[in-house]
């Protein structure tokens, strides 16, 4: 049986860095769609600026401090292996955590900017206006965050030795998974501002994310059928799911109360919406139960993954 | 191709699970004790007298295509032109992608050094004209180690005339060790 080697602190990374690739590309779409010339959601797009870069900035320490000499880790970048994952997600997740700091640069307000750079003592060419840049910075956000999002699955996926992983549906369901988890983050944000609830970009993001589970959601099923269909190797190591030790942890807290309970819940709150055209439900205790749920599915969705996956091989 | 391509080839039903070849290996490149360079897969069946106990040396296959080297962040894990597959100890960061991508489990990690390790070939041995460890020490001649490029050579020899099998090549891997059967 092989032993688990990437544990914890690699799942909490792949959640992370998905996190803020999801936070990212929403608040950027945010940012990116404009209404008489003016950004559509700007409280999105700004909410989406100042978390973004946090996560991944944690996952990544997380994922240096998971390495077994972690003062070798600047080998990452002194190489570049285009065949190996690892390597291109390192220079994606460099270049994703620089252009999240620009971001948040650029939507941070001008008292609070000046403010930092006089209490952080930084170069006075910093305290710089970035606001013209943002639809370009969310424009290249797209491609960037993207590619972060996918590049967690793409880790797993492009290992031939576990049949668990070794299939490209999980690429994309880390990638639809991260964006919801992103979207959820978001949803969570806006419906915990006591002030007002903002009933326009609420449902863009409700709708945002029902599209996303959605998608999701039918990636997990060909992922299961696929599989079912597949060899015995592939076969095999979906016991694991599907009658072994992460049954319970992937059909009832992922799949029920990771993915298909929020889906209810943020289709019951557009549904007024959808008929006579009045806003919202407007429930702030379960927009943000579903929110909450939406990235404990996330969460669930890598540990799952990681755990299985390093169980699975072929048996000669 | 490259005129040397080294390779095992394991007469399995020779094998009497004496693990001379774990211990010669253990000493020869002073493997921490908790972990193997190579090992012996034992299966047992049926009850007595109709029985059938199997014994099947394994270590690193030093695969054509290894799966372990392509996954590599940092080139550390390399792959000679003689089909060696090696680990610069001082470009491994320890990240452990090679022990996941190994069909065979055949990598660990040494803690105390925080890099990943395996079987080398005993390359420093078979650069000097020797065998590796675990091939000298073998007492019943289960393994053959040569030179799979030299069509005269006994591996060629052995793989001409006998039937045999590796493990798992549905990974693509390609791996480089025979089992005679």
């Amino acid at each position: 049986m092989p032993k688990i080697e990437w544990g914890i602190l690699i799942v909490n990374y792949l959640f992370l860095g998905g996190l803020s690739a999801g936070i990212y590309f929403i608040a950027a779409l945010a940012t990116y769609l404009q209404e008489k010339d003016e950004t559509a959601y700007a409280r999105i797009a700004r909410y989406g600026a100042m978390m973004a870069p946090w996560p991944v900035a944690l996952g990544s320490l997380l994922l240096i401090f998971d390495l077994g000499n972690w003062w070798r880790f600047y080998k990452l970048f002194v190489h570049f292996r285009w065949q190996s994952p690892m390597s291109i997600g390192s220079w994606l997740l460099l270049l994703f955590t620089a252009l999240t700091l620009v971001n948040f640069w650029a939507w941070l307000p001008e008292e609070r900017r000046t403010a930092l750079v006089a209490r952080l003592r930084l170069p006075r060419w910093l305290d710089r206006d970035l606001a013209g840049s943002r639809r370009l910075l969310a424009a290249a956000g797209f491609p960037l965050s993207v590619g972060v999002a996918i590049y967690t699955g793409v880790l797993l996926g492009a290992v031939q030795a576990r049949p668990f992983w070794n299939t490209n549906l999980v690429a994309q369901m880390f990638l639809f998974s991260a964006l919801s988890t992103g979207c959820g983050v978001l949803i969570l944000a806006l419906s915990l501002n006591r002030k007002r609830l903002d009933a326009t970009q609420l449902r863009f993001l409700y709708t945002l994310d029902i599209c996303l589970i959605t998608l999701e959601f039918f990636i997990v099923l060909p992922y299961l059928l696929h599989g079912e269909l597949s060899v015995e190797a592939v076969r095999n190591s979906l016991a694991l799911i599907l009658g072994g030790p992460y049954t319970l942890v992937f059909w009832l807290l992922f799949m029920g109360t990771g993915l298909l309970v929020p889906l209810a819940i943020e289709v019951w709150e557009i549904a007024p919406a959808l008929g006579s055209g009045a806003p919202l439900h407007h429930n702030r205790r379960l927009a943000a139960l579903a929110a909450v749920l939406v990235v404990c599915g996330g969460y669930l969705l890598r540990y799952i993954f990681v755990y299985a996956g390093q169980l699975s091989s072929f048996s000669r | 191709m490259h005129d040397k391509r080294y390779a095992l080839v394991i007469d399995s039903r020779k094998c009497i699970n004496c693990k001379a070849c774990v211990v010669a290996c253990r000493a020869e490149n002073q493997v921490p004790l908790g972990a193997s360079r190579d090992w012996i897969g034992e299966e047992h069946r049926g009850t007595w007298p109709r029985l059938l106990a199997a014994f099947q040396p394994e270590q690193c296959h030093h695969c054509v295509n290894p799966s372990c080297v392509r996954v590599c962040p940092t080139g550390a894990s390399y792959q000679r032109d003689d089909g060696v597959v090696l680990i610069k100890e001082e470009d491994c960061i320890g990240c452990r992608y090679c022990m996941i991508a190994c069909p065979y489990n055949a990598r660990f990690f040494r803690e105390d050094k925080g890099v990943v390790e395996k079987c080398t070939f005993c390359a420093h041995r078979v650069d000097r004209g020797e065998s590796p460890a675990c091939v000298e020490t073998c007492p019943s001649k289960v393994r053959v180690f040569g030179n799979l490029a030299d069509p005269a050579g006994k591996l060629q020899q052995l793989l001409a005339t006998r039937q045999f099998h590796v493990m798992k090549p549905q990974t693509g891997n390609d791996p480089q060790i025979y089992y005679l059967l």
